[in-house]
């Protein structure tokens, strides 16, 4: 499965975990390395991905068939683009369950196209079960769980195995404190190069994002290495 | 050589569902490889026809020409499965045509399998005719589907109502159809094919056709569930019966 086809789908069934940051940052990651990119935000309220990067975001439905259409066909449509759900907390439950009904993993697999899920993974019960049920639910996704460390220790890693070829650990580093106020006023976009310029970022706060975006950037394309490498394995073996 | 297998698809009613019924058959006996025939009863124009035009005859059972077509090729078609869709309120006179031509009684000495799916519509009537029917059908095999694909609201029916009239018939068993989305069914409607076609995005000539991926994924869960259905009930053994060489032979 190539890069140009790659969906990823950034999931958990809490709110205020990171999900709509990570998918922020995934989106940014695609353009930076040259890549067409559609986002679908199933979120609503304040701060969502549509609000951060209008241009390349679709607000999506799940609730009626007609939102389901819009997104689902849209994801595995052969278009070039490479796709990045934000599935908010409240959307978690409708997508999987209507994902495992009409086999979409299934389907965008047969189309060449590796549906990667990011599990942002947190201590709770509820969170561990939901991963869980993803094992059984969508049996051929490549499941990854995202460690966001500004969420605090990460004990809890143990609770969430990684599954598919390819899939591993993604870690997101913790952002210096006091950097978070820069970034959090939508729009914006990690990609943008006047970034120092034009949001009256001082330097050495502009020069410490970089290293962070560097770091959490290197940890999406080695998940993108991975995938691609345990699917050309896959093919040789065949 | 396996025996020929009549299954009759009927109800009281008009809207209940009884060509999905049909169509739901002759996809699931395609899926198992056994050639079938289908007869739709509502002539001159068939519903059934416009989906399944390969295999499907228009034909009036009241006609005795029409009644020969079917019953006397039984053995010699090359069809084992024959699917009739009767239209509605017909079943009672239907049944009761099988009687006089002596076609019961051929089900009743084995000669035949004879199956029939009665579907439920939402009122007492349909229940009444449960009664009707149970007289003539001893020996056939027959299935009450409570057919949810147009969500009628009948099945808040009193249960001990329901038993009563279902308890008539030995042997009887439910099937039940589960809710096909509105959406995923009117585009199956309009592209007028099997619903088979249909999931592998096929049109009416078997080319590519360009359905949505999440109408076709919510019809193949739909269809799955159905076969399953018929899976639970044994419908494949019941028509075609595997040959004995098939069955392996334990080791005495």
């Amino acid at each position: 499965m190539s890069f140009r086809h790659s969906i990823t789908i950034v999931a958990s069934p809490r709110q205020r975990v990171g999900k709509t940051l990570v998918a922020r940052l995934l989106t940014d990651f695609h353009r930076h390395e040259g890549r067409p990119v559609t986002a679908f935000d199933l979120n609503s309220g304040e701060g969502t991905l549509a609000q951060f990067l209008p241009e390349y975001t679709k607000v999506s439905e799940i609730g009626d068939i007609k939102g389901q259409m819009a997104l689902f066909d849209r994801l595995i449509a052969d278009d070039g683009a490479t796709k990045i759900v934000d599935l908010g907390h409240q959307a978690f439950e409708s997508f999987v369950t209507v994902a495992s009904q009409i086999g979409f993993v299934t389907e965008a697999r047969r189309r060449g196209i590796a549906p990667a899920i990011l599990f942002v993974i947190t201590p709770d019960r509820t969170s561990v079960e939901a991963y869980r049920g993803l094992h059984s639910r969508l049996p051929q996704a490549v499941l990854s769980p995202l460690l966001n460390e500004m969420l605090g220790s990460a004990q809890h890693r143990d609770k969430y195995p990684t599954k598919g070829s390819g899939a591993a650990l993604v870690r997101l580093p913790a952002l210096a404190p006091g950097l978070r106020r820069y970034i959090d006023q939508p729009p914006f976009s990690f990609s943008d190069t006047r970034l120092a310029n034009a949001r009256d970022i001082p330097l050495d706060v502009h020069i410490e994002l970089q290293r962070w975006l560097r770091k959490i950037y290197l940890e999406f394309r080695e998940l993108d290495l991975r995938i691609l490498l345990a699917d050309l394995q896959s093919s040789i073996r065949l | 050589m396996a025996k020929p297998a009549v299954i009759i698809v009927g109800a009281d009613k008009g809207g209940v569902g009884k060509t999905t019924v049909a169509r739901t058959l002759l996809d699931y006996f395609g899926a198992h490889q056994t050639p079938t025939r289908a007869f739709d009863t509502e002539a001159p124009r068939g519903t059934l026809k416009r989906f399944h035009p390969d295999v499907t005859e228009v034909v009036d059972v009241t006609l005795i020409p029409d009644q020969m077509k079917i019953f006397d090729t039984l053995g010699s078609a090359q069809a084992k499965v024959t699917v009739i869709d009767v239209r509605a309120g017909l079943l009672s006179s239907t049944l009761q045509a099988l009687s006089d031509i002596g076609f019961l009684d051929s089900a009743k000495k084995g000669q035949i399998t004879f199956a029939v799916f009665h579907i439920l519509g939402p009122s007492i009537a349909s229940l009444q005719e449960i009664a009707e029917t149970a007289r003539f059908v001893g020996d056939a095999s027959y299935f009450l589907v409570k057919n949810h694909i147009n969500e009628t609201s009948f099945f808040e029916w009193d249960p001990a109502t329901y038993n009563h009239y279902f308890k008539q018939i030995k042997g009887a068993e439910e099937i039940t159809i589960p809710k096909l989305n509105e959406m995923a069914c009117e585009q199956v409607e309009l592209s007028s094919v099997p619903y088979v076609s249909f999931v592998a995005n096929k049109n009416a000539k078997g080319a590519p056709a360009n359905n949505s991926f999440v109408l076709r994924g919510y019809v193949r869960h739909w269809l799955g569930n159905v076969w399953a259905e018929y899976d639970r009930v044994k419908l494949i053994d019941l028509v075609a019966p595997k040959m004995e060489s098939d069955i392996p032979q334990a080791a005495s």
